[in-house]
């Protein structure tokens, strides 16, 4: 008895991967529907600040993600897009990650066109920038002295959207959303610093550390991991990847519980034997 | 009546017409008349235009005495650059206008006075662009300034005050951050000068005793020791430790003659690196041990770097593993790895989010503050370990902060919220 | 050679280290200046560093190729890799997309990088599943309520989780997401301070160290 469950102790991490493949693989193929109760707090905070952002307004929205946190974040990022269109808000996309090209690049041909929002009248998107506390420092005095073009090239000050947008006393808000340490950089230096308004979107690992910052109101909402993503696609009734993907999450995650109670189980049992 | 009947029609008209126009100019002169005497004078007690302190030069702070008998006016703020052309800067209530409005610590700012004050960026007013501001301004920008007071139906126009927006040189508002940055070099400098008068205690830390096990398991094995200095740069301070760490590392594994591999994700990491090895190496009086293609550039893409790791603890199958300083999602990736291949592990980052991964992956974990008192540690050196008490004399110094003016600040909001604001003030960040 | 590797990047770190914490209580445009100046140095540095670390990088593949070690070809490929890549953006003048179609660099983004970077982080879940089941042992009181929390956080980000919550412990009047919400910003937001408080007050010393050359890590060994 002892052998068998040391042997069960020691399981080839291969089975393990297997039955981790099959319960995220089948809920894709096969999705079970579970419906999501509840909406947390800091994924409301967020949506009710740019639903009673008026008509008109500008926001920043920083994409700073790359295809490897692109499951948890792009459909946070799309939520936000198609919520800002919707509110006839504009917005300044810019990123500080060089992998995010291709990302934005999806973004803004897939959903500006949904709701008939033209390249810049309703919204612009800037070049990567590698400097990010430069970026951050320079757009609070003349955001045009930093970006002077944007990503086709073109001079932004041609821009419709941009004759009136001169630095973050112009903008009524930030969207910082990140899998890296960037939006520490908005909430210092930023926020805290001229009084503009950030939110975040983050990976659900990155979430729990931002509990500070949401406390203090230095963070005015949070969307955290690929569930906060489903929350605000349910609010803007808009499901995409985030709701497809969390009946794998689902499943995914019962099944590290029971294995780590199995395992402990298993260690009781030794302990006693 | 046989005039009025037998009138031109032509002339009746144009006498029609002229009596209507000198009616109607009468009766509109008045108007105007009226609205002018509506516009009477007055004059604000203590009218004042003031530099905003503590500012690039763009903002001033205009003020006036509060007047009970204005309580339901209405304010129009007008400014000029030569008292003649006009522009509306703001418009607001008696009751949104008053000295607390002005974002300033109590000791630049009475926020008590019985006043109304505004601050007002000028650049914004005169749509200036700031380069343009700056450069054909740089004595300042000389500001003109009255008021429209409306109330009980009538304009009343302020005397015009002038004042100059100036660009200052220190932040006197971020006084307290410089007092507690000079208290906390005072005591640095008066314990690191005092380094070699005895010795000080530093705990035992765990994972640095380790090394020593680590790298004398790698020589027995005959197996290469992996080094992972991780993703940060060059100014981060955990890279810094890092490199630190290294420098010891690679000294102890150049005395016992084991190989040694270090990747890196950051080129100018890599640089720097490259020397403090080739210097230990040096120290270890082992120069022909060193080769070149000990440390190794990979790439600056994190699961790229991650990857290439990930196959260099695959392949090389290290006895000893060394993840030291910043770390991000790829810490399990090579942590899982290096725990596969059977080797011993250590790991240091002061990134939380990473340092469950490390601890239950990892033999031995090194957290925050222990990466950054390695240097100490390992070295021994009293300069450094000296400077880790300055690090505890600043921990200190903020739980007594934390403990006492929390306390205090209990008692004075349930007193006084004025004095609560003061103590506020001074721990506030600007 | 003293003054030059050792008295010279010393003063240079010095002068800069104060003037740069200088400039956080001079309000004055010149400090910006100073600050937008100094970000432009470091970029500049920086892509030099880069071009020495791509020529470290190709030298020490070069050395395998010519020694033909043990994976040989796996060094060739870094060299396939790069020109590939880097052939494509000088085709595609470094854009993603033209006029709404894909680029060759843009393909290669979509269908070579994206699928790659992708993959290594899915490889994370199948190591943290193999971990948990490995290392997560309960052997004390303190591992005991780090796993309560574990729980508590990973039934409250899925919404079955709410589900089994609202089963078994419906009778508490607590959802989940309340349980999680208060575990985030009590005691997790309070160890967090503290530990990011130490780290800021290591990092001042550490910087102090550093401007007045007490710590000289960054210099390399003397």
């Amino acid at each position: 008895m002892k052998e068998k469950l040391n042997k069960i102790l020691k399981l080839d991490r291969r089975y393990l991967f297997v039955l981790l493949t099959l319960s995220i693989i089948i809920p894709i193929i096969k999705p079970i529907g579970i419906p999501s109760k509840s909406i947390s707090t800091s994924v409301k905070d967020t949506y009710d600040f740019i639903e009673k952002m008026p008509e008109g307004s500008t926001i920043i929205l920083s994409l700073d993600y790359d295809p490897s946190t692109a499951p948890e974040l792009h459909p946070m990022a799309a939520a936000i897009l198609k919520h800002t269109f919707k509110k006839n808000i504009k917005v300044i996309i810019l990123t500080f990650i060089a992998g995010s090209g291709g990302l934005i690049d999806e973004l803004v041909r897939t959903i500006p066109p949904q709701y008939s929002k033209e390249y810049g009248k309703d919204y612009v998107v800037l070049p990567y920038m590698a400097n990010v506390l430069a970026a951050l420092t320079q757009m609070a005095s003349d955001i045009h002295s930093f970006y002077d073009k944007d990503i086709n090239n073109k001079p932004l000050k041609d821009y419709e959207m941009m004759k009136n947008i001169k630095n973050y006393k112009d903008v009524a808000g930030v969207i910082g959303i990140t899998g890296t340490a960037l939006l520490d950089y908005w909430v210092v230096y930023v926020g805290d610093k001229y009084g503009v308004p950030i939110l975040g979107g983050v990976t659900a690992i990155s979430q729990v550390g931002y509990g500070p910052y949401l406390q203090k109101k230095q963070l005015k909402g949070l969307i955290g991991g690929m569930k906060g993503a489903a929350e605000y696609e349910k609010l803007i009734s808009q499901p995409w990847k985030g709701t497809s993907g969390i009946d794998a999450l689902n499943i995914a995650h019962i099944l590290v519980i029971v294995f780590i109670i199995f395992s402990n189980i298993v260690l009781l049992i030794l302990k006693f034997l | 009546m046989l005039y009025f009947r037998y009138m031109n029609k032509k002339v009746f008209f144009i006498n029609l017409f002229v009596l209507v126009f000198f009616t109607v100019n009468a009766f509109s002169n008045k108007g105007k008349n009226s609205i002018k005497q509506n516009i009477e004078k007055i004059e604000l007690k203590n009218l004042s235009v003031l530099d905003y302190p503590s500012d690039k030069g763009n903002s001033i702070i205009l003020y006036f005495d509060k007047d009970e008998k204005q309580k339901n006016f209405q304010y129009e703020i007008y400014l000029s650059t030569d008292s003649t052309n006009w522009i509306k800067a703001k418009q607001a209530r008696y009751d949104e206008l008053s000295a607390s409005n002005i974002e300033l610590p109590f000791w630049m700012w009475n926020k008590k006075r019985n006043i109304n004050a505004l601050a007002i960026d000028v650049t914004k007013v005169f749509s200036l662009q700031e380069d343009d501001y700056f450069k054909q301004n740089p004595r300042g920008f000389s500001v003109y300034a009255k008021i429209i007071a409306i109330g009980d139906n009538k304009k009343y126009e302020s005397q015009i005050v002038k004042g100059i927006a100036k660009a200052n040189w220190f932040r006197l508002d971020r006084l307290n951050n410089l007092v507690l940055v000079i208290i906390i070099s005072i005591v640095f400098f008066m314990i690191v000068s005092h380094a070699k008068k005895r010795e000080l205690f530093i705990r035992r830390i765990a994972g640095l005793d380790a090394i020593d096990e680590a790298v004398g398991r790698a020589t027995e094995m005959g197996k290469p020791v992996v080094y992972v200095p991780g993703i940060g740069s060059m100014s981060g301070i955990s890279t810094i430790a890092s490199i630190f760490i290294l420098g010891e590392v690679s000294k102890k594994i150049a005395q016992y003659d084991a190989t040694l591999k270090v990747p890196h994700y950051d080129p100018i990491v890599f640089t720097v690196a490259k020397e403090t090895v080739k210097q230990s190496y040096m120290e270890a009086e082992r120069p022909d041990s060193y080769r070149e293609d000990i440390n190794v550039y990979i790439t600056t893409d994190q699961f790229a770097y991650a990857a290439a790791v990930d196959g260099i603890i695959t392949r090389e199958k290290p006895a000893a593993c060394f993840y030291m300083g910043y770390f991000m999602a790829e810490s399990l990736l090579l942590a899982e790895v290096g725990a596969g291949v059977g080797a011993i592990q250590i790991a240091g980052t002061d990134v939380d989010s990473q340092l469950p991964f490390f601890f239950t992956a990892c033999d031995y974990t090194l957290i925050g503050e222990e990466l950054y008192a390695a240097g100490a540690y390992l070295s021994k050196e009293p300069m450094l370990v000296s400077a880790l008490k300055a690090q505890d004399f600043g921990k200190f110094l903020f739980i007594t902060f934390a403990i006492a003016f929390s306390i205090l600040l209990l008692i004075f909001s349930k007193i006084e919220t004025f004095y609560a604001e003061k103590l506020l003030d001074i721990f506030r960040v600007r | 050679m003293n003054i030059i590797k050792k008295y010279i990047p010393l003063t240079i770190v010095f002068m800069f280290g104060i003037i740069t914490l200088a400039s956080y209580y001079v309000p004055n445009r010149a400090s910006e200046e100073y600050l937008e100046w100094i970000n432009k140095w470091q970029n500049i540095v920086s892509a030099f560093a880069l071009f020495l670390g791509t020529i470290s990088l190709f030298y020490s593949h070069y050395k395998k190729i010519q020694r033909k070690v043990d994976g040989w070809g796996y060094s060739l490929f870094v060299y396939i890799g790069f020109f590939i890549i880097m052939g494509a953006a000088i085709l595609s003048n470094g854009n993603i997309s033209k006029e709404g179609k894909l680029t060759y660099l843009g393909w290669g983004f979509n269908n070579i990088y994206n699928p790659l970077s992708a993959t290594m982080f899915s490889v994370l879940a199948f190591f943290i599943i193999s971990t948990a089941y490995r290392s997560f042992k309960i052997k004390s009181f303190a591992a005991f309520l780090l796993f309560i929390c574990g729980l508590i956080l990973m039934l409250g980000n899925i919404p079955l989780g709410e589900i089994i919550w609202d089963k078994v412990f419906g009778w508490t009047k607590f959802t989940i997401g309340e349980i999680k919400d208060w575990i985030i910003s009590v005691p997790s937001t309070a160890g967090r301070r503290g530990i990011m408080i130490g780290i800021a007050i290591g990092a001042a010393v550490t910087s102090l160290k550093i401007i007045f050359g007490i710590e000289r890590g960054y210099m390399g060994k003397e």
